[in-house]
């Protein structure tokens, strides 16, 4: 599905990936945790050609396809989705509006027609309710004044509908509360899928009780460091990243 | 530095730099015609292209009119009336260096604490003075010739380097620019002079101190400051006056030309006599001033506008060559029956020019102090951008401030922002500085200093260390 | 006095209304008219706006419409879903046929005022401009031959809607529209007013000299929409003059789209004290046109509030201005006033011209104005793109946004739903997802 070798980038001239490798077949589930500052949104950045990641070496393939050289809304419609840490609020634009706007893009790239209004509406209403979203926020501005886990809720709705290949969840966990928490993971199983696969990025091993990972990664300075089963997502909780990172600079050196 | 201090002084505070230095000058008899003109030019011997510039200029002025848009009201300036050169006696005779000038002269800028004589612990700083239309010499000129930095009067200048002079002089601020440029244009008498050659960062602090003396004496400099590629310089003016009952005219002209990755720093401390506390004499205080920067360059105006009855001010930036910047941080303070119509001009015509301003105005008593700005982004100025924060503190109810800022952009990657807020010294601020044990003339000056912080640390600081007396002086005392 | 100003007083040459007030109004108004010149780019008001097109046209503007039916008119004289009280003008001309088929009390034109109504009108109509400061509107009190009236009793709530729709087509030779509108509000009394100025889709050779004047009694109010939706060719100067008296509330939304020149001075004075204002505008020029806002909000006395908020948007060659002034007169303390100011030029040929400016003589004011011209935001296009949407696409979305933002505060549903289609238009949206959106 997603092939990643020796991926590289630079942040503002300063390295933050520096050669990450991931190889993430269909249906599986990959957690990547990892310390502050390890590159971990980095990564979910990078992937989906956020203005200001310089990619200075490696390779990131979906499906065979080289994701590096395209635009944003093209790796959209490849079916790579991020779930934002920080979704962003847009005034003004209805998230209705934005959703069909959204929606019809990645059903135009399929060959698909546009649905038409009626089903949108009636398909995006059916969305809200399995995140427990109130339909009054199909009609506000996108993530306008929504609260950070009906923001973050706002993402899964976005996942159901566009139906992706290849999720992202940036820190989707962090700053939520159990209930909250909950939902977004039943949104992510209600998707799992033989031909869909996830990234979770998380920074605490919580977000893994609920949707269990068929691998964990540690990133930690721009690389992956470990990898194991969900055990090690445990071993981390308990022992901090501390030991790991001891080891990554004793391996360097 | 404290600022508390000088603003506690500003606030009401008699002025302190009002007093008359006696000696005998020669003074024009009032009067504007050619004659004048020629006068002028004679008296400082310049060159024929110099006199025929003077008279371009004076017959460009007799058709033009006063400008009436800014929001001050004066009384009409009879240009008759006024005096258009004077010179202490003791100067006809053209003293070699500072240590030749009559000790009467140089007394006045001890009792105002300037530095002009170079054993003075002032390492740091080279000093013009300028009495009313001469300059009476600057301090360091050897030490700055060394690097190649020429500091000198513009009169001595249109000597020693008229390539330079004839080069520049009316290229940023053209004769018939405005009124008051033009009238300047017509019989300038004398200013500061100074050029950094190419890579240089000019060794020491530079600053030009501007008195105003006789009777009915207007004083009409022009300063023209050339900073070549990739050099340096820090410059700053510091003006007084005596307290006389009628009005005084100062139109000066300043003109700064940054090249290529050049930088200049421009402060002014403008303390001219603002008038009595019922609102008589002071000086009429009509400014040009204005830089063009090239690629690259930086140049940074910070002003700190205390004085003078009225106050016509706009130092601006041309940002001409891609990525250069403009910065204009200014304090201006109005008390009694001070008018001040003050503010800048950010020309964008580059690319990823960038340009910043902050201005903090205070208006006490029956004053009126406007801030009126230009940003304008022309077609070619690609991915520009301009902040701008203008804000106003009222202290009274009798007093005004305004803003009057002109926005024009004709390129859509442009960015331009405004913001200004008005606010006052409220009571309840004052209730909790009492209740603290502060009393209301301390409490109001850390308000206002605390307004004003934004812009007093644009203010070059190793100088204002190492010149203190200087910078005090200019600030001090101003309001009454 | 030039054969301009003669040229445009002609339109009232054989008018002669049977008001005394009126006839006296447009005796005040000519001398005003023609001891005033006539703008010129180094008038400070008309800095960026030139009056070129309108003083230089050949034929002139001298003469009122020829012609005035209203066959094919009916689609743009009704606003969808508006429950309204409708007077209809066709290039000037009260149309019977468009306008609602029942008499209202509390609306009337001019010339069918009864004799409480002519009181009304002689009390009010002129009191709230200053002819001297706007010499469009002394031209507007020199040529008007009849107005519009709305009044509302003490205390009395108009529960309908009053629309008054002018709408124009194009005519044989380039004419003038003398459009006049006066609100009287008693105390307490409260109404929704929709001025609407309209016209077909060709190429329009009208001049629309249109003022409204209100007057906001004591604990009043009054919720004004302004739509002009004039097309191409046009020339609209004109403005609205609001005197608010104590605790009077005016709450307005304006909309322009640009023409040839459009130029509306907006004046609100504050008069006795505890009054508020709600300004909202949006103008959205494209092509050549022009569009030039003119608000000065003259706060003279204490304890009163404003809130002004203007958005464009301009695209192609065209060009707007905006100038908000406030002025806070030295006894207007405890004044809240705010105004914001944002701007997107879409084009390398567009320009914006924009002047907030704060005249301040009191001190225990809060003031604060904000001015920004910018470009869509970056974040807001990454996040539309991750979702597959284009950057093109994506811009158009904002740019909507940006201007419906302002709009889903509006109190009438309709006034929503007839600009959005616009808009959607404008900015390429679909008309059809908008109405799930409303």
């Amino acid at each position: 599905m997603l092939t990643i070798k020796d991926l590289k980038a630079n942040v503002e001239d300063k390295n933050i990936l520096k050669g990450l490798n991931l190889d993430i077949k269909p249906g599986e589930i990959h957690a990547i945790m990892g310390p502050n500052g390890a590159g971990k949104s980095t990564l979910g950045n990078v992937l989906s050609g956020r203005e200001g990641y310089e990619v200075t070496g490696g390779t990131a393939e979906l499906e065979g396809t080289d994701l590096l050289d395209l635009d944003p809304e093209e790796r959209a419609r490849l079916g790579l989705f991020l779930a934002f840490q920080y979704p962003v609020e847009i005034p003004g634009v209805s998230n209705l509006e934005f959703l069909k706007a959204s929606v019809d893009s990645v059903r135009a790239a399929q060959g698909k027609d546009p649905l038409d209004s009626v089903s949108f509406l009636k398909l995006a209403r059916a969305k809200c309710k399995l995140v427990n979203l109130d339909q009054s926020f199909l009609k506000r501005g996108v993530n306008e004044g929504f609260s950070g886990g009906e923001k973050k809720r706002n993402e899964i709705m976005q996942m159901m509908l566009l139906e992706p290949k290849i999720c992202i969840l940036d820190e989707t966990d962090s700053g939520l509360d159990i209930d909250a928490l909950q939902v977004v993971a039943e949104g992510v199983n209600s998707l799992r899928d033989p031909n869909r696969s996830f990234i979770i990025v998380t920074h605490y091993q919580r977000l893994l009780d609920y949707i269990v990972p068929d691998y964990v990664h540690v990133l930690a300075d721009g690389k992956i460091v470990k990898s194991g089963g969900k055990e090690l997502a445990l071993e981390l909780e308990e022992k901090g990243y501390g030991w790991l990172e001891d080891a990554a600079e004793n391996g360097a050196a | 530095m404290t600022d508390n201090a000088e603003i506690d002084r500003q606030i009401g505070r008699e002025y302190e730099a009002g007093f008359i230095t006696d000696v005998e000058s020669e003074t024009l008899a009032p009067g504007l015609n050619e004659d004048t003109v020629r006068f002028i030019s004679k008296k400082k011997g310049e060159p024929e292209w110099l006199l025929e510039w003077r008279l371009k200029a004076f017959n460009a002025w007799k058709e033009m009119t006063p400008p009436n848009w800014a929001q001050v009201q004066h009384l009409d300036i009879d240009f008759q009336d006024v005096s258009y050169y004077s010179e202490p006696k003791s100067m006809e005779d053209r003293p070699q260096s500072l240590d030749e000038v009559d000790p009467e002269l140089l007394a006045t800028y001890e009792k105002l604490g300037i530095p002009v004589h170079e054993q003075a612990a002032l390492a740091g700083v080279a000093v013009d003075v300028v009495f009313d239309s001469v300059s009476l010499g600057t301090t360091f000129r050897e030490t700055l010739a060394e690097s190649g930095v020429i500091f000198m009067p513009i009169s001595e200048a249109v000597h020693e380097h008229p390539e330079l002079v004839q080069k520049y002089m009316g290229t940023v601020v053209p004769q018939k620019d405005n009124y008051y440029a033009a009238l300047n244009s017509a019989v300038f008498s004398d200013g500061s002079f100074v050029y950094i050659p190419k890579g240089v960062r000019c060794p020491m602090e530079l600053s030009t101190y501007f008195r105003i003396n006789e009777e009915k004496t207007g004083q009409f400099e022009r300063t023209l400051i050339i900073a070549d590629e990739a050099s340096h310089v820090s410059y700053l003016e510091g003006c007084t006056a005596p307290m006389r009952d009628e009005n005084q005219l100062h139109a000066a002209v300043v003109e700064l030309v940054a090249h290529d990755d050049a930088e200049i720093k421009y402060s002014t401390v403008q303390n001219w006599y603002p008038g009595d506390s019922e609102g008589k004499g002071g000086i009429y205080n009509f400014v040009t001033k204005r830089a063009v920067a090239h690629t690259n360059a930086k140049v940074s105006w910070t002003q700190v506008e205390t004085g003078s009855a009225i106050t016509w001010k706009y130092p601006s930036c041309i940002l001409k060559g891609d990525n250069s910047v403009g910065e204009f941080y200014s304090v201006a303070l109005t008390n009694n029956f001070q008018e001040a119509d003050t503010g800048t001009k950010m020309i964008h015509l580059g690319k990823n020019t960038k340009s910043t301003i902050i201005t903090k105005g205070i208006s006490a008593g029956k004053s009126q102090n406007s801030y009126r700005g230009l940003v304008r982004m022309g077609p070619g100025a690609k991915g520009a951008r301009n902040y701008t924060q203008c804000d106003s503190l009222l202290i009274g109810d009798k007093c005004g401030a305004h803003t009057f800022p002109y926005i024009e952009s004709k390129n859509p990657s442009a960015i331009v922002e405004h913001e200004a807020t008005t606010s006052k010294v409220s009571d309840e601020q004052l209730f909790l500085c009492q209740q603290r044990g502060i009393d209301t003339e301390k409490a109001v000056s850390m308000i206002v200093n605390g307004f004003c912080k934004e812009v007093f640390k644009e203010l070059p600081m190793e100088f204002a260390v190492e010149a203190g007396k200087l910078l005090e002086v200019s600030l001090e005392g101003s309001v009454g | 006095m030039t054969d301009f100003h003669n040229g445009l007083l002609a339109v009232n040459d054989e008018a002669n209304s049977p008001l005394s007030a009126v006839t006296a109004l447009n005796s005040s108004g000519a001398d005003s008219f023609l001891a005033q010149e006539i703008p010129t780019r180094k008038t400070e008001a008309w800095k960026y706006t030139s009056l070129f097109n309108l003083t230089s046209n050949e034929e002139g503007y001298g003469r009122l419409a020829e012609t005035h039916g209203a066959a094919g008119l009916d689609g743009l004289a009704t606003i969808p879903a508006l429950d309204a009280q409708r007077l209809v003008f066709v290039n000037g001309q009260y149309s019977k046929e468009l306008s609602s088929n029942t008499e209202h009390k509390n609306v009337v034109r001019f010339s069918q005022a009864d004799d409480a109504q002519k009181s009304i009108i002689a009390d009010n109509l002129g009191s709230a401009i200053e002819q001297e400061k706007h010499v469009f509107g002394a031209l507007n009190n020199a040529i008007t031959t009849d107005g519009v009236l709305v009044h509302v009793g003490k205390n009395e709530q108009l529960k309908t809607n009053i629309q008054i729709t002018h709408i124009t087509t194009p005519q044989a030779k380039a004419f003038t529209v003398p459009a006049r509108l006066l609100i009287v509000l008693e105390t307490g009394a409260q109404a929704t007013v929709v001025e609407h100025f309209a016209s077909t889709d060709d190429e329009q050779n009208c001049f629309v000299n249109a003022i409204t004047e209100a007057k906001v009694g004591a604990n009043a109010r009054l919720n004004h929409y302004r739509l002009q939706l004039i097309q191409e060719g046009s020339i609209q100067i004109g403005g609205v003059h609001i005197d608010l008296d104590r605790d009077a509330n005016y709450d307005s939304f304006q909309l322009g789209l640009g023409a040839k020149i459009v130029r509306n001075d907006i004046n609100v004075n504050h008069n006795v004290g505890g009054s508020h204002c709600e300004l909202v505008g949006v103008y959205l020029p494209q092509n050549k046109q022009l569009i030039d806002f003119h608000s000065n909000i003259e706060h003279k006395v204490a304890n009163c509030t404003t809130s002004e908020v203007f958005r464009g948007i301009m695209a192609d060659k065209s060009k707007a201005v905006f100038n908000g002034r406030i002025h806070i007169h030295p006894d207007a303390q405890k004044t809240l006033a705010e105004l914001s100011n944002k701007n997107l030029l879409l084009s390398n040929d567009a320009t914006i011209n924009t002047k907030p400016e704060l005249e301040i003589y009191a001190d225990d004011v809060r003031c604060a104005h904000g001015a920004t011209i910018a470009q869509l935001d970056e974040q807001a296009r990454f996040y539309l793109q991750s979702r597959g949407i284009s950057a093109a696409e994506a811009d158009v979305m904002l740019s909507f946004g940006f201007i419906n933002e302002l709009l889903e505060n509006l109190e009438l549903d309709a006034i929503r739903n007839l600009i959005r289609p616009i808009l959607a238009q404008r900015f390429g949206r679909d008309e059809e997802l908008m109405k799930h959106i409303g």
